[in-house]
């Protein structure tokens, strides 16, 4: 009876304690949401003041007698209300903005939310391909450098990463193409997809992986620094802890210390890295994604700012910001779910 | 991202010297072997095949030539649709889909289009598609910049306004014939007026506004074009596929798929065949011309760069330029300034010789350029330069190395280009250390090249720290100088002010007085007093004519090469 009694009581206090931490959760996520609006207030009037601070603008780009007169490039300034002042435009976008209206590409032709909504399949299919090639690689190097910490193949796993790191983008992305597609020809050098090809078919899948795999690899393998590095360290930290010590003292064999005790505790933190990811997978890679004539955001963005196409270039930023305060807060809330020692504050 | 792109080309550059001493070596000793293949296109035609055509900057996918802006969307529009007339070699409009007659008083044109016409869809194309497109472009909620290309139709600025719900002007007589009257006879009509017909029955009543975001245009446009579209992969590539009921018989090729590619990877491309036909990138020329598998073809552009020297500002109330500068008006130094520099040796250093010195505006494609022989060649003379100087009182008085003006005062010049090449930093040093060996303080205003916007945005504001600018035009086929020369043009850039000009260029476009003369040669005389004028004064210092490469690959035949692009696209071939 008194076991039962104390089993209940354990079971009822778990739930309690569910919902506590449920409440607390939601209170937080409530708290956060509301404080972020004045910041996305400031970021917009941040990014808005600084496109228009760039000199030039849509129609800068007009001036050539073969195509058009000034007559015209001042007609469209006054019709698209370049004319008007600062605060007058600040206000006209951001009213639009709030109903989830970005206005239209000038240079497009069509409006900003259609054009980036045909852009972010390609740029989530690459950002998720290159997340997991990043995971995959963090995760074999970590877990050998944890264990084997110090060792020759420690050093020359941190010396890739390191290097990886500092290697610029875009010398990446050209050193790859220049041997795997132009020398081996083993991949397309460019593009999302081959010519000749019916959506749909296997084909098309083929494909479109065909593409995705060289700007996914540039992008993934040379980006593995810092979870590889955090794993490594976090592992190292725990084969120091007492309950491994006890393990061993069981006599429980090496491999399965690293392999279940230890790598289980290392994983979860950083599981929670992936909130600060989403940012990424969406934003899209500026570089990669331009010499790989990858059509995606990153692409889209380089355009727009080149181009002057203010309502594209604000479009993005706003989208990457707002991703960015999501993710570090689903960053927040996964600390405290796989760590309820964490207090939500 | 432009800055970057002098590394991207120097590592390019490395690497592809490393990659050429280890696996290229080889291939080319086996070339040398057996040089059969003299270059030119000379193999037996095949039928079929497809073609990838190559272009540097996404395209907008905005595919009707109403609405397009740019050359990415021109160049996907050029395989899919034609104008009632086109432009010969010699720059002059001639018939294409229709005939033409001009009436007695040039005012009335009359279009007879060809039976037979088909769009891609099947259906005939009639002379309600010429006005339907004359409409669009004349609608009060029409966005693009053409306007200016049917203004000259009696009644269409009235329909612009909302004055009229017709346009006066226009009269379709029969399905083949339509009429257009306009407000006053022009010499150049024919090559100002709007001539790609629009599918009426395929757009509907889509508004004009709305056309250019519309499917019709930007999934399923259709032309009276050699190809028809297949399939539009956005800002990536276009495939067409051959159109059997082409007017002028089916296309050779099979397809063309256009492509659009980084341009830092266009030597590899072309190199491996990914590429066919491409604008090459100018500084990547030198290697790609020597790729075995392509045949390099120089063609000279209708553009050309100068350095302006400002004359003044505009005076926007009044709509003229005001020439109140007092900086440049010796036309002494204006001459040494052209003497100092060495065309020639930057055309080669910087531009892989893919330019020629000019000094009139009009370069040496336009039937208007005037013989050499009578003008001024400003060929490049230090010595005259300094000479020049000397008489005009521009003379070293302080002993600083530099030349003081003839008050005795300090005398500097500001110089401004455009950021954006590898070698933008370099030319600009060039300009201003060959002013500098004559004697001339120059320097970069600011201290630093200016991108593409604020370069325009300083010059178009006259800021007043503008002094010289080195700046570039694309020109049409027809001579007009007008929209860059008149007084009243804001795109009179250096803001210089001459009743003469104005007067010549105001002739040019007049019918000659005795009716039997033949016009063009009657431009041509103008052209010339003007082109004299311009070549004496120089207001700016007339830089260079642009020769644009064009890389093609051997195994591609029948490609037309013009001072505006490709063309002949229903003959090109695979070379067997």
């Amino acid at each position: 009876m008194g076991d039962l009694f104390s089993k209940e009581y354990k079971f009822n206090q778990r739930i309690n304690f569910c919902l506590v931490r449920g409440m607390e959760m939601l209170q937080y996520t409530i708290r956060r949401l509301i404080g972020m609006i004045p910041i996305i207030f400031l970021i917009s009037v941040v990014v808005f003041t600084l496109a228009k601070l760039m000199p030039g603008d849509a129609l800068s780009g007009k001036i050539d007698p073969l195509n058009s007169d000034p007559e015209y490039i001042e007609e469209m300034r006054e019709q698209m209300g370049l004319n008007d002042p600062i605060p007058v435009q600040y206000v006209r976008w951001m009213s639009g903005v709030v109903q989830g209206d970005f206005g239209d590409s000038f240079v497009h032709k069509r409006p900003v939310m259609e054009l980036i909504g045909d852009r972010l399949p390609n740029t989530i299919i690459l950002g998720i391909s290159a997340l997991l090639i990043t995971y995959l690689l963090a995760f074999l190097m970590g877990r050998y450098s944890g264990r084997f910490a110090y060792s020759m193949g420690d050093y020359l796993i941190s010396a890739f990463n390191y290097l990886a790191l500092a290697i610029p983008s875009f010398v990446a992305a050209l050193v790859a193409i220049y041997v795997f597609a132009i020398n081996l020809g083993w991949v397309p050098a460019s593009g999302s997809i081959g010519s000749g090809v019916e959506a749909g078919t296997l084909e098309y899948y083929l494909s479109k992986a065909k593409h995705t795999v060289l700007p996914a690899i540039v992008l993934g393998a040379m980006a593995t620094a810092a979870y590889t590095q955090f794993l490594r360290n976090d592992m190292i930290e725990s084969s120091r802890k007492d309950y491994v010590r006890t393990a061993r003292a069981k006599g429980t064999k090496e491999s399965a210390i690293y392999n279940k005790h230890i790598l289980r505790n290392s994983i979860i933190p950083i599981v929670t890295l992936l909130g600060f990811d989403i940012a990424n997978l969406f934003g899209g890679a500026i570089i990669t994604e331009t010499i790989f004539t990858y059509p995606g955001i990153g692409y889209l963005f380089v355009e727009s700012v080149n181009a002057r196409d203010y309502s594209v270039m604000m479009a993005i930023a706003m989208m990457l910001t707002i991703l960015t305060l999501i993710g570090n807060l689903v960053a927040d809330l996964l600390y405290g779910l796989v760590d309820p020692r964490i207090r939500l504050s | 991202m432009k800055k970057s792109a002098f590394w991207l080309l120097s590592l390019l550059l490395v690497m592809s010297v490393f990659l050429a001493a280890c696996s290229g070596g080889g291939e080319k000793a086996s070339t040398e072997k057996e040089p059969k293949d003299d270059g030119k296109a000379s193999g037996e035609a095949q039928e079929g095949g497809t073609v990838t055509f190559g272009y540097t900057q996404p395209f907008k996918g905005v595919l009707s030539y109403a609405y397009y802006e740019g050359e990415d969307d021109a160049n996907a529009l050029q395989f899919m649709h034609e104008g009632l007339l086109k432009v010969n070699d010699e720059l002059i409009s001639e018939p294409n889909l229709a005939d033409y007659e001009l009436s007695e008083d040039k005012t009335k044109l009359t279009f007879k289009l060809k039976q037979g016409v088909k769009w891609h869809d099947g259906e005939e194309l009639t002379a309600e598609d010429m006005e339907f497109a004359w409409y669009l472009i004349a609608d009060p909620t029409y966005e693009g910049a053409r306007f200016a290309n049917v203004a000259m139709i009696k009644g269409a600025q009235e329909y612009k306004d909302g004055k009229a719900e017709t346009i006066e002007g226009i009269k379709v007589i029969d399905d083949y014939t339509i009429e257009v009257t306009v407000t006053e006879p022009s010499v150049n009509l024919l090559e100002n007026i709007w001539v790609y017909p629009e599918p009426k029955h395929h757009y509907g009543d889509i508004s004009s506004k709305e056309l250019p975001d519309s499917d019709q245009i930007r999934k399923t446009p259709i032309g009276v074009g050699p190809f028809k579209v297949k399939n539009i992969v956005p800002g990536e590539m276009i495939e067409f596929e051959r159109f059997d009921d082409y007017w002028q018989g089916p296309a050779k090729l099979d397809g063309v798929v256009y492509k659009i590619i980084d341009g830092s990877l266009a030597q590899g491309l072309v190199q491996n065949g990914e590429i066919d036909v491409i604008e090459a990138p100018k500084d990547q020329w030198e290697a790609i011309k020597a790729l075995d598998n392509v045949n390099p073809v120089e063609a000279d552009a209708m553009s050309y760069s100068y350095i302006a020297f400002d004359w003044g500002h505009y005076d926007t109330k009044k709509g003229v330029v005001v020439s109140d500068n007092k900086k440049f008006q010796n036309k002494s130094l204006r001459h040494a300034m052209a003497h100092a520099i060495d065309r020639q040796a930057f055309i080669d250093g910087f531009a892989n010789g893919l330019g020629k010195p000019l000094n009139t505006p009009f370069p040496s494609v336009s039937w208007a350029k005037i013989d050499d022989s009578e003008i001024n060649q400003y060929e490049y003379d230090p010595e005259k330069a300094k000479k020049l100087l000397d008489e005009a009182g521009y003379v070293d008085k302080d002993g600083d190395g530099f030349r003081e003006d003839p008050e005795g005062k300090p005398f500097t010049i500001n110089f401004d280009a455009m950021a954006g090449a590898e070698t933008s930093e370099a030319r600009a040093q060039f300009i201003l250390q060959s002013w500098q060996e004559v004697g001339l303080n120059a320097k970069l205003n600011g201290g630093s090249l200016k991108d593409f916007n604020l370069f325009y945005d300083t010059i178009e504001a006259d800021d007043p720290s503008v002094e010289t600018f080195m700046g570039a035009w694309g020109l049409a086929n027809d001579p007009d100088p007008a929209g860059i020369w008149l007084s009243t043009d804001k795109w009179n850039m250096w803001r210089w002010y001459s009743e003469k000009s104005d007067e010549l260029i105001k002739k040019g476009i007049t019918f000659p007085e005795d009716a039997s003369k033949d016009v063009t040669e009657h431009r041509q005389e103008v052209y010339n007093e003007w082109q004299k004028l311009v070549n004496e004064e120089l207001p700016i210092i007339f830089f260079e004519q642009r020769v644009d490469p064009w890389a093609i690959n051997k195994r591609v035949g029948g490609v037309k090469v013009t001072p505006f692009g490709t063309d002949e696209f229903h003959k090109w071939h695979i070379v067997e």
